[in-house]
């Protein structure tokens, strides 16, 4: 039986039927625990339920024109619970969201000009590619540039546009240069040839784009010989595992937090220095729920004097979403013109709650969007946010000196 | 077969009504039949099968002589038995019958016509050249110990041991815990009907007990498992009680006189809930109702130095003995029942419900403990600060219907949430929310049950409960976060207390059990019946059955029902007093085997013994499963297999090739 909406319906369901990673929508039992369990569910027109309940019924007008298609930040929270194993996030959303796309509806404006930005630039923020390595300007460790001197090299680290760009995580990037040279790794940039790696653009379904830049990525990477890729941002780590696969481009990948695990024995010596705080960790959606890597950013916390881990009441699995992924990065005014609330308010008062004066945090996204959310909040002063690579470069006296 | 013999070979192709018929042309496949080398006759008929299509191979063997015979029909699983039967009836040996199975793996998978019939004739082909160079075997038949043995003495043990005991026969029941009852012995009361599940079980349990045919070692372990269908030897560990069970009268002083005076260690029977001494019995009713000692905490035991309180209040009956030690006793049986039960599922890995986080989160077995008069609140239903709950969440499938967890429904969580949410309003009076995804009222009289309780206030929440949080931090109410599916909105629930409906799951060590006695596991782990609707309490190990909820969530009614069929099929068995095995084992050539002793280790059935005087390797053909791993391992072709021949098998595959 052909659904109401005709070809295009049917193509939607055909590729439903499709789908690389879990289970496809139509084993959904109804039973709800999606919507209840999305932090955004109560403020969505259609939570995930009724999403797909209408998708597989064939009302694709409805979804597709409804502002809570662009409310779902990616957090993986209810693909992770589904008793049926659907896909939701990885597959469902971005599927319809192109669909809409296709069908004439636009996303919110803001959305709009960072798919502009990566289309432009090859960045999200915009910014020129000649500006690519301000970062690293005066920078104490040396840098190799494989794009101006390609060598072999066991580490190609994507810096990424937050990193490289955006002033607060510049000191990370520097941070993580220093740490990595430390430890006598032989690590390399693409300088500014480096792209964006266009997660946000396939989670917010814009597929072409994002094939575009895996092909722009594929024929950078595979001018260089590296043994692996690591990045600091859990988005291009979790694309870089498993969307880029799909179209034929493989490359071994890690999230620095699983990198440096790696070398923990050697870095025990190095944490030379206390750093006296209460820390809690955030568990990001990627690297944390989507690929149950909950223990790598704890090792290495503990490996540093001084600090004392506490646990939020919710972690690990149960983690609350900073609401920056998918795309959510530029959606807040959309979400909270729609009902919803800004998730990294709530976030920040949880880790107060826990008694600590230290978020933690390993994704770029997360730095700007709970430290605002502490001012928000009135927690500014009370909560400090750092990523893990400030705290064990204060720790190693490699640390950015303003921060430190 | 001497090669003189002149073969004349029939040759039946069924028509199954259409199931073949109508795919494959089987006139032309009966003329193809005809053509080829020793076949005397060949024939269609539309079902060979019935009585006129045997009749018709039997008279065509008086008539034409016939000495081999090939039946082009169904798999050999279904009517082999029958086309063997048949020939033997008509003076023929049984194993000189071959089945070319052109039905499952022809006409029901093939959608081309000519093809079909392509295929079929190889099949055809294939089986006429193997029949060929079959010869005549003896049936072989071994005796059945008239004795059968029962693991586990929860409901489904109990009536199956009862049912073969009645019917006189000798039955071992073995039972882990220092009881038997099971599960059912720790509720309340059972659905539909709310009987009290006591009320029902304890004459039961009597019955056992004085039953001069049943032979019970509770408080005992299986050890190992030898031998096969009608003998079979089991090791059973009796682990120490420390109180002699024969001078025992269970007057249970021993627990007042104890030097503990407080019950403070962890009754598992009670889920924890409550408390017992270092000398206890899980429940009044206890049978056998002798007490244990817990050597771990037992003064005497663990530290050598004790009053002994208990010894005295035992008195001159002198049932103590702190120098018991664990023993193994072998027993000799026939058939074998095992009816393990289920494991309840511990809802503390699901994080989003915070059960050991929260206190005011129960499953539903503590519930049932806690309604039971003889529980450790004496059948109240009170928190654990004494306070009784205002409003309770019941909350359905949790472990069960979840691919994270349990993907299959654990069946009786439905009507047992929806019994003990009668038994909470019943007993306080409380607002019941039960969160259900749907309400699964199968059986006899639940649908009736499932309105009543509907009837009596209880409210039905459609959707699966995503958060549990506590209102304050503490101990507190909770709130259940839960997308009401049918109202169409996120609801947010305060109850003073959260039920989870556990599923029901196989016992952690079930893989233990499957691999001593031989027998598989689905993929869930609960153990495999040999067929899910023909063979549904037999194993793929013969003489070994299965009964009630190891081999998948039943209740109770169900699980009494298979325990009869059990105990049926065990009885059928022995009273048959012997079993005929499967011709198609395999055989050592005493002349070739060179006592390499490869086979010994590869078989999966120990079924191989080296005979270190001869130095050769001997096949019992009774434990023998004819799977061939020996004959293709053995590397001077000493491992043959009945049925199974070089020859055989190179005459089966030439057919198969080249059968234009």
């Amino acid at each position: 039986m052909a659904p109401p909406n005709g070809d295009k319906g049917t193509a939607l369901l055909e590729k439903l039927s499709r789908i690389d990673s879990g289970k496809p929508p139509f084993g959904c039992m109804q039973c709800g625990l999606c919507a209840a369990t999305c932090p955004l569910g109560p403020a969505m027109e259609y939570p995930p339920r009724k999403l797909i309940l209408q998708t597989i019924a064939g009302n694709l007008d409805k979804v597709l024109t409804s502002p809570s298609l662009w409310m779902c930040v990616a957090c993986y929270a209810c693909s992770k619970r589904c008793p049926r194993g659907i896909e939701l996030t990885e597959e469902l959303w971005p599927a319809l969201r192109d669909a809409a796309m296709q069908e004439g509806h636009q996303p919110p404006a803001e959305l709009q000009e960072t798919f502009q930005n990566v289309f432009k630039y090859g960045n999200v923020l915009g910014k020129s590619p000649r500006q690519r390595l301000q970062w690293a300007k005066d920078l104490d460790v040396r840098v190799l540039d494989l794009s101006k001197d390609p060598k072999p090299v066991d580490v190609l680290w994507l810096v990424g546009c937050y990193p490289s760009y955006y002033p607060r995580n510049q000191g990370v990037a520097r941070s993580f240069a220093r740490i990595m040279t430390e430890l006598g790794v032989s690590w390399g940039i693409l300088g500014t040839k480096e792209k964006a790696v266009g997660e946000c653009d396939r989670m917010f379904g814009e597929e072409g784009l994002f094939e575009t830049l895996v092909e722009q990525n594929r024929q950078l990477f595979d001018e260089q010989d590296f043994g692996k890729i690591v990045v600091l941002d859990p988005h291009a780590f979790r694309a870089l595992q498993s969307f880029y696969p799909r179209f034929g481009a493989w490359y071994p990948v890690q999230h620095y937090t699983q990198f440096l695990e790696e070398y923990i024995e050697q870095l025990k010596p190095l944490m030379v220095k206390p750093v006296e705080a209460v820390v809690t960790y955030h568990d990001n959606c990627c690297v944390g729920r989507r690929c149950e890597c909950y223990d790598p950013p704890r090792e290495l916390l503990k490996l540093i004097p001084g600090v004392k881990l506490v646990e939020m009441s919710r972690n690990r699995d149960d983690s609350l979403c900073c609401g920056g992924g998918g795309g959510g990065m530029w959606l807040d005014a959309h979400i909270v013109a729609n009902g919803g609330r800004r998730l990294s308010d709530e976030r920040v008062q949880q880790a107060a709650d826990t008694g600590a004066d230290t978020l933690a945090v390993s994704c770029p996204y997360e730095l700007s969007r709970f430290e605002d959310a502490a001012k928000v909040t009135g927690l500014e002063g009370k909560l400090k946010v750092r990523d893990i690579i400030e705290l064990m470069a204060e720790s190693m006296d490699l640390g950015e000196r303003s921060i430190a | 077969m001497s090669d003189n013999e002149t073969l004349r070979i029939g040759v039946y192709v069924c028509h199954c009504g259409t199931n073949i018929a109508a795919v494959i042309d089987v006139e032309a496949l009966t003329k193809f039949a005809e053509g080829l080398p020793h076949v005397a006759l060949a024939r269609n008929y539309k079902y060979m099968c019935s009585d006129p299509g045997q009749e018709l191979v039997k008279q065509d063997i008086a008539e034409y002589g016939l000495n081999r015979i090939v039946v082009a029909a169904c798999s050999p699983n279904l009517h082999e038995p029958t086309f063997r039967r048949a020939a033997e009836d008509a003076g023929l040996n049984r194993f000189l019958v071959q089945m070319a199975n052109i039905r499952e793996q022809v006409a029901w998978v093939t959608e081309d016509g000519e093809l079909a019939l392509e295929k079929a004739k190889a099949h055809v082909a294939g089986a006429v050249r193997r029949v060929a160079r079959h010869e005549a075997l003896q049936r072989q038949f071994v005796r059945i110990t008239p004795r059968a043995m029962v693991v586990g003495g929860g409901i489904a043990g109990i009536q199956a041991a009862l049912t073969l005991a009645e019917a006189g026969k000798e039955v071992v029941l073995v039972e882990r815990e220092p009881s038997i009852g099971g599960h059912m012995a720790m509720f309340d009361k059972t659905f539909p009907t709310l009987d009290c599940a006591a009320c029902i079980l304890t004459p039961k349990m009597t019955s056992v007990k004085v039953n001069p045919n049943i032979k019970l070692l509770t408080y005992s372990e299986i050890e190992s498992v030898e031998g096969s269908v009608g003998n079979f030897k089991v090791k059973v560990r009796r682990k120490p009680r420390y109180i002699n069970e024969d001078l025992c009268v269970g007057c249970m002083q021993c627990i007042d006189g104890c030097v503990f005076t407080q019950a403070k260690f962890p009754n598992s029977f009670d889920q924890g809930l409550g408390m017992r001494k270092p000398v206890w019995v899980p429940f009044p009713q206890a049978v056998p109702p002798v007490p244990v000692v817990d050597p771990e905490v037992c003064l005497q035991i663990a530290r050598g130095k004790c009053k002994q309180g208990c010894v005295e209040a035992c008195g001159e009956r002198g049932a103590f003995d702190f120098d018991q030690q664990e023993k193994i006793e072998e027993y000799e049986v026939g058939a074998i029942i095992i009816a393990t039960g289920f494991k309840a599922f511990d809802p503390s890995v699901i994080p989003y419900y915070g059960y050991g986080k929260y206190p005011n989160v129960y499953t539903s077995l503590e519930v049932e403990r806690l309604l039971n008069a003889g529980g450790p609140t004496g059948g109240k239903l009170i928190l654990r600060d004494g306070s009784t709950p205002k409003k309770v969440g019941i909350i359905h499938c949790v472990g069960s219907r979840d691919v994270n967890y349990h993907e299959y429904c654990s069946r009786v969580c439905c009507m047992y949430s929806l019994k003990i949410a009668h038994l909470v309003r019943e007993k306080t009076g409380a607002e019941v929310y039960n969160c259900y995804i749907d309400i699964r009222a199968p059986g006899k009289g639940f649908e009736e049950f499932y309105n009543r309780v509907q009837n009596e206030g209880v409210q039905f929440v459609r959707g699966k409960v995503a958060d549990i949080t506590p209102v304050a931090n503490g101990s507190g109410p909770l709130v259940m976060k839960v997308d009401d599916t049918l109202l169409g909105h996120i609801r947010e629930i305060e109850v003073d207390m959260v039920i989870l409906a556990v599923a029901l799951e196989p016992h952690a060590d079930a893989g233990e059990v499957r691999r001593n006695f031989g027998i598989s596991c689905s993929n869930e782990g609960f153990f495999l019946e040999k067929h899910p609707k023909l063979a549904p309490v037999n194993t793929a190990n013969d003489g070994v059955l299965v009964a009630g909820a190891c081999q998948g969530a039943k209740d109770i009614p169900d699980t009494v029902a298979q325990a009869d069929a059990a105990a049926a099929k065990a009885l059928a068995m022995i009273d048959a007093g012997e079993i005929e095995l499967e011709p198609n084992t395999a055989w050592i050539d005493e002349e070739m085997c060179s006592g390499c002793k490869t086979c010994i280790n590869l078989c999966p059935f120990q079924a191989i013994t080296a005979d270190e005087e001869r130095k050769i390797a001997v096949i019992d053909q009774a434990l023998c499963k004819g799977c061939g791993t020996c004959v293709a391992a053995c590397p001077s072709g000493a491992a043959k297999q009945h049925l199974f021949g070089d020859r055989q098998i190179d005459e089966e595959l030439e057919g198969l090739m080249n059968y234009v």
